[in-house]
């Protein structure tokens, strides 16, 4: 069980550990501030949905909070997803031409 | 219209020219004071004949308009079917082919000083690429919109594996092997919309497709439009995509990454134009544009965050920023086109800025990491204000071009009942300006430590076998900085060439 | 029912060389099988695009002295795909060219020809 102020330590060297050191400080406020984004990011466009039909954007956005959830940290599964690596870039874009395809087919 | 009816001068000098140097600096190979004078006159010489040149058309194999009764004609406002191949020069071509021109001049100008051997090859391949886009920009039929695409793709990968690096050459070998995918794409596309309409002039196939009330209804034109935004995702290095063409950006020499990155922005406003023109009548279609857009602007800045190095992290704003660019093309009305347009102009100067002073960072030759180089802004304090005044007027401080663009596209997105974008627009300045400060404290204003190997300044960088930081380089940047403030001050220098396409795009999409 | 006529069979063909092609680009991991594999997707693209333009009894669409003016656009078959076609067996070409050179350089520094091994993102 710990106390207030073991808590209030933890948090302290969390955050020097952060702050101190230089080239691995500026690498890090990336990450940190990245993650923040991406959630905001992720959130607004799950908002967007609403164009389409606002129950859709209301499960997506449920479904986007679970998600990030159970990625986080999300940041370093979209550097996983975001490498350059040929097959998975091939993969990303058939996923997405199917999307479009679907999409456009459906408001028709 | 008062021009006669005959094919504009201009636009064959702006494809043949280019091909004709890059054909005779590859033939002199290796002869350096010929090559300079030649490549550099040449690339003068598009730059003066883009600026003077009146506004008109070329025609391949036919002629203007023909009018049902016989007889030709140039006016949008009677009705003619144009039946041929077809390129047009207008005031937005006008204002992109001259900034290319203007940054084809200072890239030949830098890569003559600094490279060493072998260049004629390579100074080759920059002037075919600025054929490839201005080929894309100018074309108003499927058959040269292929071809553009197809050939400056394989460009892309020829520049990039220019730089010789393990790298470079992969990301080159990755983009042609999509570029071979895509590329399949896109004649399909191209041929699906032909088997429906059976005009290869875009004019001629959107007039068709509204006339014959065409638009939403058939399946096959569905297909079409997936196969065409794929490739137009491709050629600007959009959302699925960004992996490789940030590879591209990042593996090539940053002088070379100017001119790639100008190409792609051409690319993916005359693709985006074209597409919209096609295809607005189609349900979702602007909603699917917009969609890839954001999630472009997003990935593209996020990843930009994460990087460690001045050349990837350029290489990612790059492709965030095309994101911008498209947002307002796919927003698809007058003042979200006239936003995208702007907006492609100043990026194209801002991130020429920048990726000028990662050029010169790489002569102090220790590479571009936060890492490995410090305190360059004790050295060379006018390289340090210029990379500021590049990284502010990418995340839209006033009074510089970012600003007026951004607050444009801004209105826009607001306009039409989406302040969701807004909002995403606004954070990729904010963001975009955290993503340069961290690369620009670490690399220029953080004092150069024992730790860490210091850079060494220019002057003596001739004894240590390294280039010099060329005086044009200097030139180029007072020159882009100028340009990027005086749009920032009077937007509508720029503005007053980009209304007229806009409202063509919107109310009569059949003009080119 | 959808009568078989020579031009259907020609679009399936080029549907299932444009399939395997894919196939082959997607998860066929060794190099110079996914060029052999873009090249059998580009013949796919090009059959589709001739097929495209097929005219039943149709004329090459070349207007010579003594052919009949009326009955040309009827006869003629469309000219974009074969121009298309000609242009595009010339940029596959050069395209294979560029994929084949690029992959000799990777495999001489690397010694194989896995793309999961030769272009995986290696830098962050």
């Amino acid at each position: 069980m710990g106390s207030i102020d073991s808590i209030y330590d933890k948090v302290k060297k969390y955050i020097h550990d952060f702050a101190s050191g230089r080239g691995a400080s500026s690498a890090m406020t990336g990450y940190m501030s990245g993650e923040l984004q991406t959630v905001v990011f992720i959130m607004i466009i799950a908002a967007f949905f609403r164009l389409f039909s606002i129950p859709l954007g209301m499960v997506i956005l449920i479904g986007v909070v679970a998600a990030v959830l159970y990625f986080a940290p999300t940041i370093k599964t979209m550097e996983r997803e975001n490498a350059s690596d040929l097959n998975q870039v091939l993969f990303w874009v058939v996923i997405y031409f199917a999307a479009i395809i679907a999409v456009t087919l459906w408001g028709r | 219209m008062n021009e006669p009816i005959t094919n504009l001068w201009s636009i064959p000098l702006l494809i043949v020219i280019p091909i004709l140097t890059a054909i005779l600096v590859n033939l002199l190979y290796n002869k350096a004071n010929a090559i300079k004078t030649i490549a550099i006159s040449s690339s003068i010489t598009l730059l003066a004949i883009a600026l003077i040149s009146p506004f008109g058309f070329q025609w391949f194999t036919g002629q203007p308009g023909v009018i049902p009764g016989g007889g030709y004609t140039f006016s949008a406002d009677i009705f003619a079917w144009r039946l041929s191949l077809e390129y047009y020069y207008g005031s937005l071509q006008q204002i992109l082919i001259v900034i290319m021109s203007l940054l084809l001049a200072f890239v030949v100008f830098i890569s003559t000083r600094v490279l060493k051997k072998n260049f004629g090859t390579y100074i080759g391949l920059l002037f075919l690429l600025y054929t490839s886009a201005a080929i894309i920009i100018m074309v108003n039929d499927f058959y040269h919109l292929w071809i553009g695409v197809e050939f400056g793709s394989l460009l892309v990968a020829g520049v990039v594996a220019a730089s010789g690096e393990s790298i470079s050459q992969k990301a080159a070998l990755k983009y042609t092997f999509f570029s071979a995918l895509s590329g399949a794409g896109m004649a399909i596309s191209l041929a699906l919309i032909l088997g429906l309409t059976g005009y290869s002039n875009i004019s001629d196939a959107i007039r068709f497709m509204s006339n014959n009330q065409l638009g939403g209804m058939s399946g096959v034109l569905y297909v079409a439009f997936g196969f065409l935004i794929l490739s137009w995702i491709y050629a600007g290095g959009l959302a699925p995509t960004h992996p490789l063409k940030s590879d591209v950006y990042g593996a090539a020499y940053p002088h070379a990454t100017i001119l790639l990155q100008t190409q792609s922005k051409l690319m993916l406003v005359a693709m985006g134009l074209i597409i919209l023109r096609l295809f607005s009548g189609l349900p979702f279609a602007k909603e699917v544009m917009l969609a890839i857009s954001v999630i472009t602007m997003m990935l593209g800045v996020v990843m930009a965050l994460l990087q460690t190095d001045f050349r990837w992290t350029l290489a990612y704003l790059i492709i965030s920023h095309s994101g911008l660019v498209t947002v307002g093309i796919s927003l698809g009305t007058v003042a979200g086109i006239i936003g995208g347009l702007f907006q492609a102009v100043n990026d194209i100067i801002y991130m020429s800025i920048l990726l000028l002073c990662c050029e010169a960072v790489l002569y102090f030759g220790s590479g571009t990491s936060i890492r490995s180089i410090s305190g360059i802004a004790k050295s060379s304090p006018w390289l340090t204000g210029a990379v500021i005044v590049g990284a502010l007027a990418a995340s839209g401080i006033p009074p510089l071009n970012g600003f007026q663009s951004e607050l444009i596209l801004i209105q826009a997105a607001l306009g039409q009942g989406l302040p969701e974008i807004a909002v995403i627009i606004l954070m990729v300045s904010v963001t975009t300006f955290i993503a340069l400060f961290k690369s620009i404290y670490s690399i220029f204003l953080r004092p150069a430590d024992q730790t860490i190997i210091v850079g060494k300044p220019s002057a003596d960088a001739t004894t240590t076998g390294l280039s010099p930081v060329p005086k044009v380089l200097f030139l180029a940047l007072a020159v882009l900085i100028g340009i990027a403030i005086i749009l920032g001050v009077y937007p509508n220098l720029a503005l007053n060439f980009l209304n007229e396409t806009a409202m063509k795009v919107v109310y009569v999409p059949w003009v080119p | 029912m959808i009568e078989i006529t020579l031009q259907l069979l020609s679009f399936i063909a080029a549907a299932i060389l444009v399939i395997v092609g894919l196939t082959g680009m997607l998860f066929l991991d060794n190099l110079i099988k996914k060029i052999i594999s873009f090249t059998l997707l580009s013949d796919g693209v090009n059959l589709a695009l001739v097929s495209l333009g097929y005219v039943e009894g149709g004329i090459a669409s070349i207007l010579t002295p003594g052919s009949s003016v009326v009955d040309f656009p009827y006869n003629a078959i469309l000219i974009f795909g074969p121009g298309i076609v000609l242009t595009n067996i010339v940029i596959g070409v050069s395209t294979t060219a560029i994929l084949v050179a690029l992959t000799i350089v990777l495999y001489k520094r690397y010694g194989t020809l896995k793309a999961s091994k030769v272009l995986k993102g290696e830098r962050k």
